[in-house]
């Protein structure tokens, strides 16, 4: 192992470390910790279109909300009659046990990983066509449809929202609920990240770069760009569809437009942590994400009443002051550090070359 | 090490020792404060609601502390209410309710605004066993969800315009009616819903539109336009304050001409004052109106309280405000009954809570509703040019008989 790797190595048990002792360093802040998991899971997919592809998704909370659905679904349908389940008003009462709970759980997000995965490569043979400000426009519509689309299906709860199962009272620990959403998100965060580090070392990443940078170009060399943007788009539907499933199993109960498909927020939230980080970058989304979950937080607990306006002011001075992200902007001060690195067996072949 | 190590673990140990400061708890009774919390939608499609509940905890806890407070165990302790802004967002809600139980360790819950938040806080009070009075989520579902922490001073969402249904029938002559419904895709709204369609079944009256509206209701011209063609006998509106004031103006606009118009947030929206005349005859579902004859020691009647309440906040409390004072009330009781601080000795004790506020008798059911109070109707009347809701139904209550058909779009001035 070089020297490089072994930074790396010592970087990333710091983290895992850190993120495995986090709920018991700080037990009150469980669920903030678990939704900013989810909000880096989704940051980090959205720089798959945004950031590497060059394509400004704003469609990616459609399978976030289709997951959380999905999830719920599975979990109650699997026991009890889902139509009974949702009705409002419904005088009787489903209680899961608890290995009802988890199995459901289990299927649930297995269906919710691989119906979102499914659909996107659908939606993407049909529009990935589209370039631009149409694709993003066309996206766009995309989760507003779908929450239109939801809040009117009765078996779902329509516009009544659906509960999702709550935890098993068996487990007396009001803890456990906690960091069982908390380690379920932390091992997506992973394996979310695994995943696309793996792609950033692959030829894949260099094609979605290619077509970011010259879509015909990267055409007449030969590359079916069309397969590669479906498949990039299938990998976001994957982990945002896991994604959903988990928060909705957090949050407890589903409305169609404030959570679900909730595009004026988490869909918003995604492409601006991203961009905040750096886009285009591995960590970018990372340090994104987090930042602004901190000062959102921090902003709601100081400021009542002015976050919003506290949050404008902090996307203005990010636009005009890091244009290219947190990580550009270390790039740009520090290159030795955080530039691109060049593959020395690579720099040697073409000195070859010469 | 290098500088990036250590600006990273820096940064590590600072994030560490900020989050550990804030998260030194303080307890759910703080010196001679008792600590309530409260997710309110301060921002948002329900801000100008939940400003109308915050105004209605504010003055009830000024009161009451202004009053000797609340007497446990022979010591004297004042309310204290922390506030967040959930954004009218249930995932926004669910989030703040854990904060304020794990961060700011408060042990006692007052409700948020509107029954899909109350919806997205119950499942997480419910689960630290924290006792919540609300005041603003009136949906049905919630009270059969079996929640043991969950007390509402309210009335069901699906009582508010039932009533009205039976007094379409009764001035049919005894026959069935026929009704044109559009409903908000909300929690709320869509249980009022379920009300009309229970009353319908039960008068044999036939529903000829049912129309969804969208959140944030803006426009509500198609379904008018239906409403116009096929002359329903009633046409029934429910969409929080927005709802109320899209339907009346748009009614105005096209000329709607429709014998009997229900809705529900007259009062939270002003109606009678925004719209003056145009709102006339309007028929509204109400939790409260200052006319009723209750009384109690801290607001003393109806009419007191709303002459308080105007004297503070300068408008006239809407039954948002009403309610959420009366939760105040309820938890003091609760408290002293209690003699105790003891979470599940509260929750008990609200259980068997018997009393009577200005804003009506207080009794909870098995699901944690009030089953002590009818919901009223009154109907907006104008006197040249000023307009004033008059209850009309039930006629315990009622001050001014309710005027039906409503006139003509032509025949009126």
């Amino acid at each position: 192992m070089d020297k490089v790797n072994q930074k790396d190595l010592i970087l990333y048990s710091g983290l895992i470390i850190l993120g495995l002792a986090a709920p018991f360093l700080f037990p009150g802040f469980k669920v903030q910790l678990t939704i900013l998991c989810v909000l880096i899971v989704l940051a980090m997919t959205w720089n798959l279109q945004g950031g590497e592809m060059g394509y400004n998704t704003f469609g990616n909370i459609l399978f976030y909300g289709l997951g959380m659905y999905l999830t719920a679904s599975v979990q109650v349908g699997m026991f009890f009659p889902l139509a009974e389940w949702t009705e409002s008003g419904g005088e009787k009462t489903f209680v899961h046990t608890t290995s009802q709970y988890f199995q459901g759980m289990g299927v649930g997000l297995l269906v919710a990983a691989l119906v979102p995965t499914i659909i996107a490569g659908a939606i993407g043979y049909a529009i990935l066509g589209l370039r631009g400000h149409y694709f993003a426009i066309c996206t766009l519509g995309l989760g507003i449809a779908a929450g239109e689309i939801a809040g009117g299906i009765e078996i779902i709860g329509a516009g009544q929202g659906f509960t999702t199962p709550p935890f098993p009272k068996d487990i007396v620990d009001p803890g456990a609920r906690g960091d069982f959403f908390y380690f379920l998100s932390f091992v997506l965060l992973i394996g979310t990240f695994v995943f696309i580090k793996w792609i950033y070392g692959s030829r894949f990443k260099l094609i979605l770069n290619a077509i970011r940078d010259n879509e015909d170009k990267a055409e007449a060399m030969g590359i079916q760009t069309m397969k590669y943007k479906i498949v990039g788009w299938m990998v976001s539907a994957f982990f945002a569809g896991l994604a959903g499933g988990i928060m909705g199993g957090l949050i407890g109960y589903i409305d169609s437009t404030d959570v679900a498909f909730d595009g004026r927020e988490m869909g918003v939230f995604m492409v601006l942590m991203a961009i905040l980080g750096g886009k285009g970058t591995l960590w970018g989304p990372v340090i994104g994400a987090t930042l602004f979950h901190f000062l959102k937080e921090g902003f709601w607990t100081l400021i009542l009443g002015w976050q919003y306006v506290a949050l404008g002011v902090l996307i203005v001075v990010i636009v005009i002051y890091f244009p290219e992200g947190l990580m550009g902007w270390l790039r740009e001060k520090y290159p030795e550090r955080f530039g691109e690195v060049i593959d020395e067996k690579d720099r040697k072949a073409q000195v070859e070359l010469k | 090490m290098n500088k990036f190590t250590k600006l990273f673990i820096t940064f590590i140990s600072a994030i560490t020792l900020m989050l550990s400061s804030m998260s030194s708890s303080f307890a759910k009774v703080d010196g001679e404060y008792i600590v309530l919390g409260a997710a309110i939608s301060l921002t948002g499609k329900y801000s100008s609601n939940g400003v109308h509940t915050q105004n209605g905890y504010n003055l009830a806890v000024e009161r009451i502390n202004k009053m000797g407070g609340v007497e446990v165990q022979g010591k004297k302790y004042k309310f204290e209410i922390i506030y967040y802004d959930d954004e009218s967002n249930p995932k926004r809600a669910a989030q703040l309710a854990e904060r304020l139980i794990n961060q700011d360790g408060v042990k006692y819950m007052l409700g948020p605004y509107s029954s899909g938040l109350t919806k997205a806080i119950a499942p997480v009070t419910e689960k630290y066993k924290i006792p919540m009075v609300e005041a603003n989520g009136a949906s049905r579902s919630l009270f059969t969800k079996g929640y043991k922490y969950l007390f509402a001073v309210l009335s069901p969402a699906n009582q508010y315009l039932e009533v009205a249904i039976d007094l379409a029938v009764e001035k049919n002559g005894g026959k069935p009616v026929r009704i044109a419904q559009a409903f908000e895709q909300d929690a709320f709204s869509q249980d009022v819903r379920l009300g009309i369609l229970d009353a319908a079944k039960r008068t044999g009256s036939e529903i000829i539109i049912d129309d969804k509206l969208p959140k944030e209701l803006n426009d509500m011209a198609a379904t008018l336009a239906k409403v116009k063609a096929t002359k329903p006998d009633v046409l029934v509106v429910s969409g929080h304050t927005k709802g109320a004031l899209t339907a009346i103006r748009q009614i105005a606009e096209m000329k709607v001409d429709v014998p009997m118009l229900a809705m529900t947030h007259c009062d939270a929206a002003k109606l009678s004052k925004q719209h003056g005349k145009k709102s006339e005859y309007a028929l509204c579902a109400s939790q409260w109106h200052k006319n009723l004859s209750y009384k109690d020691s801290f607001f003393g009647t109806g009419k007191k309280y709303d002459k308080d309440f105007k004297k503070e906040f300068g408008y006239a409390p809407p039954y948002q405000s009403a309610e959420s004072s009366a939760a105040l009330l309820v938890f003091k009781d609760a408290f002293e009954r209690a003699n105790s601080f003891d979470g599940d000795k509260v929750r008990d004790a609200l259980k068997t809570t018997e009393m009577q506020t200005f804003y009506g008798n207080i009794k909870f059911g098995p699901g944690g509703q009030n089953t002590a109070k009818p919901m009223i109707l009154f109907q907006v009347r104008c006197k040249g040019d000023t307009c004033e809701n008059k209850v009309v139904a039930p006629t315990k209550w009622a001050s001014d008989k309710f005027y039906h058909p409503i006139p003509k779009w032509s025949e009126r001035s």
